[in-house]
């Protein structure tokens, strides 16, 4: 999921323009798990700034929750037939989602003006109803098979791939005494695994042009094509 | 001259020292001597090479490479430190030609530390490669090629250095990294620096088994203050209490002399276990004759 918090309010209220109409839009899948832009926060959204005198056109959640508002098709639909009329009357779309979602109504608006109303901060693991954490980087090429499924180019302030750097102390990390350091993580897993043969090899430098942007793939049932500065990549989903 | 050269000769013990590059540019005023140039003069004749560090802690200062040829021209004998923290495949790779091509005949390869270290906190970290691959990649332009293969021009050559700390717990993933860092080519080992017998110990029992040439890394501990101050926040060095205590058992005008008879007490007691020794003077360069007299070693070998 893509972990997103709010702007703080005053900010977003300085991007809009005096007597400019505002439609707020939510996501209710992140936005929701992290109380950024579900239902709740939307309405409270468009009742905050309105007590700051900001002209309300409507707001909108679009579907059911889990619905992501990154889906084009269904927030298009939303936006343009069930709230036609306050859409029309709108001069721009204030977005509690992440950076995704934002190009969405752009797109579901044809060209609307987007305000961001949250910070997108990291694609993570929803731990637990309150907690939310990094474990991927969204890189393009994984190489998690190595080191006992911890990423190390998360989990390593450095982001390193032949093992721990000398600043490690008691565990943890030299950039955050409070956060372990990644490769004692995945050395300390692979131990419990019987695995430390895989700390062993040398590790080839990262292939950034699959972590290029940006990116872009299509989907099919039968095959899956990704293209980044790499070039095309086609994967068969069924073979 | 290469340090390989030393590092070669039966009974060999190498002794560097280290100064890092100013804040600032170096004067054109040639009469205007900068500091670490200064700090350089104390280690004449006393030390094979001197460390010049790159962008150290992460707080931007003059170039490693623009030092190096500074205390080249005065006579010494430079190694020239490069990191990933701040360069990326291209940057690191012309670097090494560069300073290869201004003279540079010994360069060390570190990761470096975490910009969140330094004066420069919201900066990009690179650390587009590791140590370990930046090594392999130098090795590779002394062989001829660059990392993607392309064969280049006059390959460069001279000796590669690497960093190990016998302080990192466990110890046994420090050793897989410096194992890591031995078959992508390094030469001889500077140890982080150590305080602790027994740490030492333990460490170069298990490192010797690699057969690479490892210098003993010391850093001056000029005051009890400073000894929190690096417990506090010098990654993955540790003090202990009973050192802090003896430098602090002296009043100030003391310190000096309390420090080089500690350090070299503690480099005495080492020295037959290692190939060389690298002290870290944090400005006090002045006093090392006087550690290396006290530990009773010189460049030309070990005494006694
Ligand atoms: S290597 Fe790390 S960043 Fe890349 S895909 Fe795997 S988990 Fe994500
Ligand atoms: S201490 Fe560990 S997590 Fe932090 S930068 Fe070094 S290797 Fe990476």
């Amino acid at each position: 999921m893509h972990a997103t918090i709010q702007k703080p309010i005053q900010e977003i209220v300085r991007y809009i323009k005096p007597g400019e109409k505002v439609f707020v839009v939510g996501c209710n899948n992140c936005a929701w798990k992290c109380h950024s832009g579900g239902e709740d926060e939307t309405k409270n959204m468009a009742r905050r700034l309105e007590k700051r005198g900001v002209e309300i056109a409507g707001y909108s959640t679009p579907g059911p929750q889990g619905m992501s508002l990154c889906k084009l098709d269904h927030t298009r639909k939303v936006l343009m037939e069930d709230y036609a009329d306050p859409v029309k009357k709108a001069d721009s779309f204030l977005v509690l989602a992440c950076g995704q979602g934002i190009h969405t109504v752009i797109d579901a608006t044809d060209g609307g003006m987007v305000h961001p109303g949250c910070d997108t901060i990291f694609g993570g693991e929803t731990v637990s109803e309150t907690q939310i954490d990094e474990f991927c980087s969204l890189c393009g090429e994984c190489i998690v098979e190595y080191t006992g499924g911890l990423c190390p180019l998360t989990l390593c302030s450095k982001g390193l791939l032949n093992g721990a750097c000398g600043g490690a102390e008691n565990g943890m990390c030299e950039v955050d005494a409070q956060r372990e350091c990644g490769w004692v993580l995945i050395y300390e897993r692979l131990k419990k695994l019987g695995r430390l043969d895989l700390m062993l090899p040398y590790r080839e430098p990262k292939n950034f042009a699959k972590w290029s942007r940006p990116r872009s793939l299509q989907v099919s049932p039968e095959e899956a094509i990704f293209c980044s500065q790499d070039g095309k990549i086609t994967i068969s989903n069924q073979d | 001259m290469k340090l390989n050269t030393y590092f070669d000769k039966i009974g060999g013990f190498v002794i560097t020292g280290e100064v890092g590059p100013i804040k600032g540019a170096i004067p054109r005023d040639r009469a205007v001597v900068p500091r670490c140039a200064q700090e350089a003069e104390f280690l004449h004749g006393r030390v094979h090479a001197i460390n010049v560090t790159d962008n150290q802690s992460a707080v931007m200062r003059l170039g490693s490479m623009a030092a190096c040829v500074g205390l080249k021209a005065r006579g010494h004998e430079p190694i020239y430190q490069l990191t990933c923290r701040d360069r990326n495949r291209i940057a690191l790779q012309s670097d090494i030609l560069t300073a290869y091509s201004l003279g540079m005949d010994n360069m060390l390869f570190l990761t470096g530390d975490h910009i969140r270290l330094g004066d420069h906190k919201t900066t990009k970290p690179v650390f587009d490669l590791d140590s370990v691959q930046l090594i392999k990649m130098a090795k590779g332009l002394r062989e001829g090629h660059d990392i993607v293969g392309n064969e280049i021009e006059n390959p460069p050559d001279f000796t590669i250095g690497a960093v190990v700390n016998p302080n990192f717990v466990p110890l046994d993933l420090q050793l897989m990294k410096m194992k890591k860092k031995i078959d992508a080519g390094t030469e001889f080992f500077q140890t982080q620096a150590v305080y602790d017998d027994k740490i030492f110990d333990e460490f170069i029992k298990k490192a010797e088994k690699f057969g690479k040439p490892v210098q003993l890394g010391v850093v001056i501990l000029k005051s009890p203050q400073m000894g929190t101050f690096m417990n506090k926040n010098v990654s993955g060095i540790t003090v202990p209490q009973e050192w802090i205590d003896e430098i602090g058992s002296v009043n100030k005008a003391d310190r000096k002399k309390k420090a080089a008879e500690m350090m070299a007490g503690f480099i005495k007691k080492h020295k037959s276990k290692v190939q060389g020794v690298h002290i870290m003077p944090l400005g006090w360069t002045d006093i090392v004759p006087d550690i290396l007299e006290q530990a009773e070693i010189k460049i030309n070998g070990v005494e006694g």
